[in-house]
């Protein structure tokens, strides 16, 4: 798969909140007991139509990456193809890449010291395989697309409740549900 | 192809099979390296599962490697004092044998033995505790199971049997009903079909009290309220009927019993009747009756969920009597699909061919009622494996106090549960990726080996191995105690289930022919197509004369749901949620879920810690607020950490089977919510 602008695309329309996009990431990371690159939220109701939609979100390989402006050794870098990859020997493990991320991507290894981040499965993206999130999904409510080309369904840049994109613009698109306005 | 190959960099790829209490029972491929597991897979060649697992099952390697595991025999003294002891299993097993030799030169009998067996690992092997047992006399036993009993004898006395066509089918369908299932949650891969069906135009409808991740998802939802689904589906049958979307000839000529079921729905049923009852609106029952007769092939998927209300055997009756209305039975892409037991024949060929001795048997949903009734002899040892009763029993105090009651306790398990916690001996056992096995599922009609992957940890044994070495040991104290083979390893066992039934079933010669992957059953794809019904008429039945002598109306009709009891008005639901299954694996920690409205009522806030209470009990749970929750309904999840059995009891739901056992009603439970300090 060669793309020049990957990001994920999250389908709102056919999540169903099970996690197993989070539980797959650990697996294939080989993640400490607690630590995890994925979270899986609630989209806040729609007080008039109730109904449990979700969101899940890693690191969104941003196109102005924070984490990669602040790193003072160099750790993390952007590559062409728009990965934010951390070259995790140089990892001081400061985490001032964890304080300047607005959506709390990177995170801390107690085990390790070091910060850990998504790397989109760059080793099985390279060996012609999707990242281990997207293809464990039941439901193909998360996929990897590349933004240059793209032109599926309609997609949000953004859902209410997400941090404004314009700060980082993060390689991420949102299929919203129907009647949830909102995410937290 | 068999994937049991060395790879370049040293990694061994081994199929194993999740075991656990799951539609999906997913074949799975291990990765180890240098002895370590690394890494779980889905297995491609399982075309009902596609290569993916779900939550649980890809969060293996850190369950295998947990800090809860039982690393060796341990023993608890003085007895529930927390303080742990690591002992041999020379002495663990001495001890037990001495037990069982003393309480049978006591009694003389093995009856004070109780073993009680869940469904936390449903592999084949596991059976060999009770053939050991078996094979020193007749034992103390308990039978059915918490689960799905209701469901099970409703759909007997209609269908005779307990059959579900190939979930593959389901995909033929145009409509699919999903009546009191979660999928989404509960069978993440039936779902993946689900979804790609509502894709193609299929109508998904949902029958939920709850506004769950399923019904989110469904072209429609109909939130009924909680125990009255037999009034919707019996709404729906007499919408049907004034309609003329009866198949008169299918009625005619496959079912006993019609004339009458017809005339107690025109005696007693109105669809304005059934609206009120069911909390919907009367177009909504009209429009889901008219989706399912019209956009055909429709199929009905009832869920566990549905039949734990006092009244769940009159309701799964009714539901099923939908199919049989409209024909839509031993069609493909219809019928009505609870479970099956159609491929589980291989633990026949591990019991003894002669001689097997006649069990006291005692239901596992009352354990403490039953064990409180037997005198002669008592009950004086409990033997729990692969359970964890304190917290997935209705009644846990009731079950804590029997625990204490008893001379010894002994749990076998790989994790030390909360039941573990109260035995005095817990003995090791592996997990399924440190044994051989063979598993089936409930809900697919696949066969899947499962290889030890890697070598038992600490010093975990498989049931088998801790069954034999019993076996020896009991033999040593005293001379041919039990004539249970003590030799074998687990490939040989397996082998020896492999029955002429089994190879003619499985079109295999040797469960080693399953390396490749998965078998499917030679089982018909859909369930009764040939319309030869398994009742004493070989028709289904709408009246049966079983449901009679069983203690339950001939027909399918209506009782309503329980009622709150004065001081505890909220209906407490206990679904499943999508990262544990019953007590097993940690999940998110648990919350109680409550409509705004009635938070606001109680005074308690999103986020606080709120009381819950029943005459049987009370704990804290934090609030999570959501609509998608009945205004008169508390939900907690199901799962080890809620111990929200501490509010339940055991009451058995209304339709027994003809051996007297009934299902649980853990639905009909009601507590009250108060802030904490308030």
């Amino acid at each position: 798969m060669i793309a020049l602008r990957y990001a994920f695309l999250h389908d709102a329309r056919r999540c169903t909140g099970c996690r197993t996009c989070a539980a797959a990431c650990r697996n294939q990371h080989r993640l400490e007991p607690g630590l995890t690159l994925r979270e899986v939220y609630a989209y806040r109701e729609e007080p008039t139509d109730p109904r449990r939609h979700f969101l899940s979100v890693a690191c969104h390989h941003c196109a102005e990456p924070e984490c990669v402006r602040v790193c003072p050794t160099g750790a993390q870098f952007k590559r062409a193809d728009g990965l934010v990859i951390q070259n995790h020997d140089q990892c001081l493990g400061c985490r001032l890449c964890m304080i300047a991320c607005p959506y709390g991507s990177p995170r801390y290894s107690a085990r390790e010291r070091k910060v850990v981040k998504c790397d989109l499965c760059v080793d099985r993206l390279e060996a012609g395989r999707e990242p281990a999130c997207v293809e464990a999904c039941h439901t193909r409510a998360l996929r990897l697309i590349d933004l240059d080309t793209y032109t599926g369904d309609w997609v949000a840049p953004n859902v209410p409740g997400f941090p404004a994109r314009a700060f980082t613009d993060p390689s991420i698109r949102f299929v919203v549900p129907k009647n949830a306005p909102t995410a937290r | 192809m068999s994937i049991r190959t060395q790879t370049a960099t040293g990694s061994r790829r081994v199929r194993v099979v999740c075991p656990h209490n799951c539609y999906d029972t997913c074949s799975q491929i291990a990765t180890v390296e240098n002895g370590i597991l690394r890494r779980i897979d889905g297995d491609p060649e399982h075309s009902h599962t596609r290569g993916r697992l779900c939550a649980k099952g890809y969060s293996y390697v850190d369950r295998v490697y947990a800090r809860d595991r039982v690393r060796h025999p341990m023993i608890q003294e003085p007895r529930r004092s927390g303080h742990w002891r690591r002992i041999s299993w020379e002495e663990a097993l001495g001890r037990i044998a001495l037990k069982l030799i003393g309480m049978k030169d006591r009694y003389g009998s093995l009856l004070p033995l109780c073993l009680y067996q869940g469904s936390g690992n449903m592999g084949l092997l596991h059976e060999a505790t009770r053939v050991l047992f078996n094979s020193m006399g007749p034992i103390t036993e308990s039978v059915n199971n918490l689960c799905w009993t209701t469901g099970r004898n409703a759909t007997r006395f209609d269908f005779g049997a307990v059959r579900n066509s190939d979930p593959a089918e389901l995909q033929q369908a145009e409509t699919v009903l999903l009546w009191g299932v979660n999928p989404a949650w509960t069978a993440p891969h039936q779902m993946g079909h689900l979804l790609d069906m509502r894709d193609r135009g299929v109508r998904l409808i949902t029958v939920d009290p709850v506004g769950t991740a399923t019904a989110s998802l469904s072209d429609m939802h109909l939130p009924v309220r909680p125990g009255t689904d037999c009034a919707l589906a019996l709404g729906m049958a007499r919408h049907l009927r004034e309609t003329g979307q009866i198949d008169q000839a299918f009625v005619e000529g496959h079912t006993l019993g019609w004339e009458s079921f017809l005339q107690y729905l025109d005696s007693a049923v109105t669809v304005e009747w059934a609206a009120a009852e069911t909390g919907l609106l009367p177009g909504q029952i009209r429009q889901v009756a008219d989706q399912y007769a019209r956009g055909r092939p429709a199929a009905i998927w009832l869920g566990h969920g549905l039949q734990r209300y006092g009244n769940s055997g009159q309701a799964v009756r009714a539901i099923n009597a939908l199919g049989a209305l409209t024909g839509q039975i031993g069609q493909p892409g219809a019928g009505v699909h609870y479970a099956h037991r159609e491929t589980w024949i291989l633990k026949e060929g591990l019991q003894p061919d002669d001689d097997w001795p006649g069990n006291r048997t005692v239901a596992a949903g009352d354990l403490v009622g039953g064990l409180r009734a037997l005198s002669d002899p008592p009950v004086r040892m409990l033997w729990i494996a692969r359970a964890n009763p304190l917290v997935q029993a209705p009644g846990s105090e009731g079950f804590r106090r029997l625990l204490a009651s008893m001379e010894m306790v002994v749990v076998v398990d790989p994790f030390m549960t909360a039941t573990a916690a109260q035995a005095d001996l817990v003995l090791p056992a592996t997990t399924y990726l440190e044994q051989h096995d063979l598993n089936v599922s409930y809900w697919h009609h696949d066969l899947a080996l499962n290889t030890r992957a890697i070598d038992p940890l600490f010093e975990a044994r498989s049931e088998l191995a801790i069954a034999q070495a019993l076996g020896r040991e009991v033999n040593r104290i005293r001379e041919s105690f039990a004539t249970f083979p003590t030799e074998g390893d687990e490939q040989a066992w397996l082998e020896r289930a492999w029955t002429p039934a089994a190879r003619t079933l499985f079109q295999v010669d040797s469960p080693t022919d399953l390396q490749g992957g998965p078998r499917r059953a030679g089982l018909p794809r859909v369930a009764w197509q040939d319309l030869r019904f398994a009742t004493p008429s070989g028709r289904y039945e709408f009246s049966s004369e079983q449901a009679v002598a069983a203690g339950a109306p001939a027909l399918p009709v209506y009782a309503p749901p329980a009622a709150p009891p004065v001081g505890f008005p909220l209906r407490l639901l206990t679904p499943h949620g999508a990262e544990s299954i019953n007590s097993q694996f940690p999940g998110q920690p648990p919350v109680v879920e409550l409509h705004p409205e009635t938070a606001a009522a109680l005074g308690v806030a999103e986020g606080e810690e709120a009381r819950l209470a029943s005459p049987s009990g009370a704990l804290h749970l934090p609030v999570r607020l959501t609509r998608t929750v009945p205004p008169d309904c508390a939900v907690v999840l199901g799962g080890h950490m809620s111990q929200i059995n501490l509010l339940t009891q055991p009451r058995p739901s209304d339709m027994a089977d003809t051996d007297g056992l009934r299902g649980l009603a853990y639905a009909d439970t009601f507590i009250a919510i108060t802030p904490v300090g308030g």
